[in-house]
């Protein structure tokens, strides 16, 4: 049953941004980056709503599905490409990369995570993957004037395709011995244990690494700090939020529903690489100088927790890494957006000691950052607490004891350098002031942080919907 | 036989024409043994029945591709020689990857069986009797009409992507705008001045067209006209 | 429907994967052949789906194969792109001197 009106947020999502394209080829104006970011924020929100109202069910011939859990992703995934359109309002005003094909790709980029998040077929998954790819190649290149960002652009391009390639091979390996791309034949052939060919599983890890290099997990986690730092400070933020989530929710998809009888083959693979990230995540970011670079190493980590999620392979594990993604976004976000304000004489700064006395020069930055900090190692009662939280006891229900050991350890490991930022801030000596932040770094930090801050409050309607979006992928 | 013997002619060509693009000392001939080892793989899905996907990976592959390398190649000027200095030095741990990785596809590769069940999980069963073209056209404008239109997107993002990387534009360069050629009228392009006789256009100082109609010119000066079109 | 057996195929499609691999780990200085490199992997790949297709009877594989064809191109646009841009900014298409970032 052809039931296309099931695709309609990525059919609408895709029309306006060719409207956005056309209308900002037309216009010979030179104004048009604000106009089209404005749009494409419109458009974000037009698609969020058709997203919350759009029926559930399985359309295009089994390729592409609308399920609670695609539901859940998609409406994080816009939150997150919207909040680095938000960022690139004054960076790209001052950094000289006022131009309307910026807001344009991040929306076609949306329209591939879109896909990713409801791909139900591995030719979806594949397709979906490589735009959203393609799409940040050319953002993370975009100051083509610079030689950082057309390096992180050459390095990010050569080892996404190596990842890409690989990843196509294990899906062509994987239609060979199975003889099909669906994921629900594939989980019903697969009930049987007999038809568990090691082609199959060399299929599954080559499809597994190369997820796990758009989720720069360990050992596919190379390009992360030096794209981090040399792509534009707002593709960095969308690098950190959205992509992730896609990823992210495409393998918990895959390894939950095709290959969820087969638990045993790729736990320890998850595991492993979990603890490796935790591990990588919490020791290499110790003696970096460079924020952009913390964060990437940071983003690692918390990649790492992530897995342990999924490691769990229960609908408990799954909801953990819904409610991980939620609050990472936002606490990720909002570090960027602080990142975007350390602007001094209109030279961007990114060195961590360039935060020194920022407490007394401007206390309600420091307090956002310092909310973020606290969230992100953990600490309690801000929203990265509870995240770990549930990360936590769904591993110990599984009986991964010792990945939710490693877990903590690692965190109080990552608390120190979180909290070195905030010791920086408050208690180094002050720097010259920072230039007066834009009302859009402010709206976004503050949002951002009011979120992180007050989770606790209202956790329920995101509990509830994380636990209804897992459910689905165990019905 | 003839069919198999051609397999194997293809393969052979192919694997070693993509062995000279990856080790070959100059970039252009890499361009061209690429562009053979295409050849060769669209014989190999010609042998396999796949006409279409041959025909395209010709006119796609190398008629743009690996022209738009070739291209990139002669464009940049680079010292091809000093780009080798590393190929000895990676050469064991390279080989050291490739044997490894080879192995264990060779050994997972040869228990390929054919699934029992594989002609049920089939989604577009070959139909016999009917083109292959025919047969893909067919699928990809029906039931795969969504992941076509994502294809779509993607090659549309490839465009702007290098539009928005590689054209500079040059405020210097002249121009044609049609639109404002169009839209103009000839009262922003012709202006009728009354020129009291023997009063002439000297001194006036504007670099606008004049109408050509004027009388002959005389010493005195005329009103300045600073106001012309878009000139 | 193959003229030989699958396995043949399978084997000519590795050994251009691991070619591929190769190419990229050997050529660390030369981007250009390094995206020549992944050619070789994505065609490795598309070779294992069309004999798959042609075994199984199944045209699916050939169709993806179509749409791999197409993100492929796509993919060569814009690495050139990237490549062009760089060596505009640095001079050359040396990866290995990217020294500007450590860590």
């Amino acid at each position: 049953m052809m039931n296309w009106s099931l695709a309609v947020p990525e059919l609408v999502l895709a029309c306006c941004g060719m409207a956005i394209l056309l209308f900002g080829a037309l216009m010979k104006r030179r104004e048009t980056f604000h106009l089209a970011s404005m749009l494409t924020i419109g458009a974000f929100l037009i698609t969020a709503m058709l997203v919350i109202a759009g029926p559930h069910g399985l359309a295009y011939h089994g390729q592409f599905v609308a399920d609670s859990f695609s539901g859940f992703v998609k409406l994080l995934v816009l939150a997150g490409s919207a909040f680095a359109v938000v960022a690139s309002l004054d960076y790209n005003e001052h950094e000289n990369l006022r131009r309307f094909e910026f807001p344009v790709l991040i929306l076609f980029a949306t329209v591939g995570m879109m896909l990713m998040a409801s791909a139900v077929n591995l030719m979806t998954l594949y397709v979906g993957l490589e735009l959203q790819s393609l799409s940040i190649y050319v953002l993370a290149a975009f100051a083509r004037d610079q030689l950082r960002s057309s390096e992180a652009g050459l390095k990010y391009f050569v080892l996404g395709a190596l990842a890409s390639g690989l990843l196509l091979y294990g899906i062509s390996l994987i239609y060979g011995f199975t003889g099909s791309m669906q994921f629900d034949q594939l989980a019903r052939v697969l009930a049987d244990p007999a038809r568990v060919s090691p082609g199959l599983i060399v299929g599954i890890v080559f499809l597994v690494a190369g997820l796990a290099f758009k989720v720069s997990a360990v050992p596919f986690h190379m390009w992360t700090p030096d794209v981090y730092e040399g792509a534009p400070t707002p593709v960095t933020l969308l690098m950190g939020t959205s992509p992730k989530v896609a990823a992210m929710a495409l393998l918990v998809r895959a390894m939950a529903t095709p290959f969820g009888h087969l638990l045993g083959q790729w736990q320890q693979l998850i595991v492993l690489v979990s603890i490796a990230s935790m591990l990588l995540g919490a020791l290499a970011a110790i003696g970096q100088r460079n924020i952009k670079r913390l964060m990437a190493y940071s983003s690692i980590g918390h990649m790492g927790y992530v897995l342990i999620g999924l490691a769990a392979g229960t609908p408990a594990g799954i909801r953990g890494v819904l409610l991980y993604l939620v609050t990472y976004v936002f606490m990720s976000a909002g570090t960027f957006a602080c990142i975007l304000a350390m602007r001094r004489r209109g030279v961007m700064l990114e060195q961590i000691a360039d935060l020194g006395g920022l407490g007394r020069r401007d206390p309600v930055l420091a307090m956002w950052l310092t909310v973020f900090m606290f969230s992100m190692a953990g600490i309690p009662p801000f929203s990265g607490f509870w995240a770990k939280y549930f990360i936590f006891t769904a591993a110990v229900q599984s009986g991964l004891w010792a990945l939710a050991v490693i877990g903590v350890l690692t965190s109080v490991i990552g608390a120190y350098y979180y909290i070195r930022i905030i010791k920086v801030m408050y208690f180094d000596e002050p720097q010259e002031a920072f230039d007066p932040r834009p009302p859009s770094l402010s709206l976004l930090a503050a949002g951002s942080g009011l979120f992180t801050t007050l989770f606790f409050v209202f956790p329920a309607p995101f509990v509830g919907a994380a636990e209804t979006a897992a459910k689905v992928l165990f019905g | 036989m003839i069919a198999a013997l051609a397999f194997y002619v293809f393969a052979g060509i192919l694997l070693l024409s993509a062995a000279m693009v990856v080790s070959a000392r100059n970039p252009v001939h890499s361009v061209l043994f690429l562009i053979l080892a295409f050849f060769n793989a669209a014989g190999l899905f010609l042998l396999a029945g796949a006409e279409f996907l041959a025909m395209i990976l010709v006119i796609v592959y190398v008629g743009a591709v690996a022209v738009l390398f070739l291209f990139v190649v002669m464009m940049l000027d680079i010292d091809f020689a000093e780009l080798r200095g590393g190929f000895q030095r990676y050469l064991p741990v390279g080989l050291a990857v490739g044997l490894v990785l080879l192995i264990e596809l060779g050994i997972v590769l040869g228990g390929w069986k054919l699934a029992p069940d594989a002609a049920a999980l089939r989604f577009a069963p070959n139909l016999a009797g009917a083109h292959n073209t025919a047969q893909l056209g067919r699928l990809i404008y029906t039931d795969y009409i969504l992941l076509f239109q994502a294809a779509g997107l993607v090659l549309l993002v490839a465009m702007i992507g290098a539009i928005v990387l590689t054209l500079r534009e040059r405020h210097s360069a002249l121009r044609q705008d049609i639109t404002a050629q169009q839209s103009r009228s000839v009262r922003q392009t012709m202006e009728l001045i009354d020129m009291p006789i023997g009063a002439g256009i000297g001194g006036s100082g504007t670099t606008g067209i004049r109408r050509p109609a004027a009388p002959a010119p005389a010493p005195a000066a005329a009103p300045a006209h600073a106001d012309h079109g878009g000139h | 429907m193959l003229p030989v057996a699958l396995s043949h195929y399978l084997v000519v499609a590795a050994l251009l994967l691991v070619l591929g691999v190769f190419g990229i780990f050997l050529n660390r200085k030369n981007v250009i052949i390094m995206l020549m490199s992944v050619e070789l992997i994505l065609l490795a790949a598309n070779l294992n789906l069309v004999a798959f297709s042609a075994v199984l009877q199944d045209l699916v594989g050939q169709v993806f194969v179509m749409f791999t064809l197409t993100v492929a191109a796509a993919e060569a646009a814009i690495g050139l792109a990237i490549v062009v841009i760089y060596f505009r900014n640095r001079g050359s298409i040396q990866v290995e001197d990217v020294n500007l970032m450590k860590g």
